[in-house]
C-alpha cells in the first residue's frame, strides 16, 4: 500500500474528521465554540471512540488542575478589602 | 469556569461604572482572583499583596476613566502596568541599556511559580506536579492563570499583556504535552482506562 492509498483510507475511514475535531477538542472544553460547531463535536465525541477518549484525558486534566488551586488565606484578603473600603469612605488618601 | 467565555463572571450586559463609594462593593468579587494572578506574577505572597494593593489604588484613581465593562480585565490590565512599573522602579536606570531591554521583556513576562509551589499546597492528583514540572515557565503561567486560577483566555491576555489568540495556542500547547506527558503515567491512565 502506497502512502497515498493509506492516507485515501485513512479519510474514508473519517480520519479527516478526527483531524478537524482534533483542532477543536479543547476549545470545546473551555466552551469556545459557536452552537452548532459545538454540537458537531459533540455529536462526533459520541461516535468515535478515540477522539471521546482524547476529549475525557483533556477533562480529567482541566478538573484535576483546578482542584490543585491551594486555599485563599484569609488575612491578606481581609487587609484588601479594609483597604478598598478605607478608599471608598476616603479614609484613605491614594498616592 | 469557562475559560474562553468573553469575560469573568461579573455582569457587563449592562455596565454600570462603578462610584467612589461603591469601589469596594465593586473589587471585592474579584480580590481573590486578582491576589492568585499577582502570586503567579510575584512569586512570593508579600509582594503578591503589594501589587494588589498598588492595584486597587491606581483603580480607584483610575475610576472615573473606565466605563464599567470587562471589570476584572480592566483591573488585570492595571495590575500587569503596576507589575511593569515596580519592576522599573526596583532597577533604574537600566531600562535604556540595550542589554538590558532583554530583561524588562523578562520581567513582562516573569517566570512562572515552579510546579512544586503550585502544586504542593493542594494536591488532589499525584500526577499534577510531576506533569506541571515538564512545562516550559510560559506554558505553565498560561495553565496557572486559565486552568488552575480559573481565568478566561480574554482575562489571562490582560494580565500577561498578550493577545488572548496566544494565550490560547499556549495553553493548547501546554494541555497537549501535558496529556502526551501523561499517556505513560500509570496514576492517569488507570483511573480512566
Amino acid at each position: 500500500m502506497t502512502p497515498r492509498d493509506a492516507l485515501d483510507m485513512f479519510r474514508r475511514k473519517g480520519g479527516a474528521r478526527c483531524i478537524e475535531i482534533g483542532r477543536q477538542i479543547q476549545t470545546y472544553l473551555d466552551g469556545g465554540l459557536d452552537a452548532a460547531t459545538a454540537a458537531k463535536v459533540s455529536s462526533h465525541l459520541d461516535a468515535c471512540r478515540r477522539c471521546g477518549l482524547t476529549a475525557d484525558d483533556y477533562r480529567r486534566l482541566k478538573l484535576a488542575l483546578a482542584e490543585t488551586s491551594a486555599p485563599m488565606p484569609a488575612e491578606p484578603l481581609q487587609r484588601l478589602q479594609a483597604l478598598a473600603t478605607d478608599l471608598a469612605s476616603g479614609d484613605t488618601s491614594p498616592p | 469556569m469557562d475559560a474562553a467565555a468573553d469575560e469573568s463572571q461579573t455582569n457587563h450586559s449592562n455596565p454600570t461604572p462603578p462610584t467612589i463609594g461603591t469601589f469596594d462593593a465593586f473589587v471585592d468579587p474579584h480580590l481573590r482572583v486578582l491576589l492568585r494572578v499577582a502570586g503567579s506574577l510575584c512569586r512570593n505572597s508579600h509582594d503578591a499583596e503589594d501589587l494588589v494593593q498598588d492595584t486597587l489604588i491606581r483603580a480607584f484613581n483610575g475610576l472615573s476613566t473606565f466605563d464599567g465593562a470587562h471589570p476584572r480585565a480592566w483591573l488585570l490590565t492595571i495590575m500587569r502596568n503596576a507589575n511593569i512599573n515596580r519592576h522599573r522602579r526596583q532597577r533604574p536606570g537600566l531600562l535604556h541599556d540595550a542589554g538590558d531591554l532583554a530583561g524588562e521583556a523578562d520581567r513582562r513576562n516573569p517566570p512562572a511559580p515552579s510546579a512544586e509551589d503550585v502544586a504542593t499546597a493542594h494536591t488532589p492528583a499525584p500526577w499534577v506536579a510531576d506533569v506541571l514540572g515538564h512545562l516550559s515557565p510560559r506554558h505553565l503561567q498560561v495553565v496557572e492563570l486559565v486552568d488552575i486560577a480559573g481565568l478566561t483566555y480574554h482575562e489571562a491576555a490582560a494580565a500577561l499583556g498578550i493577545p488572548a489568540g496566544t494565550v490560547m495556542s499556549r495553553l493548547h500547547r501546554a494541555r497537549h504535552r501535558m496529556r502526551v506527558h501523561l499517556a505513560h503515567h500509570p496514576d492517569f491512565r488507570s483511573e480512566h482506562r
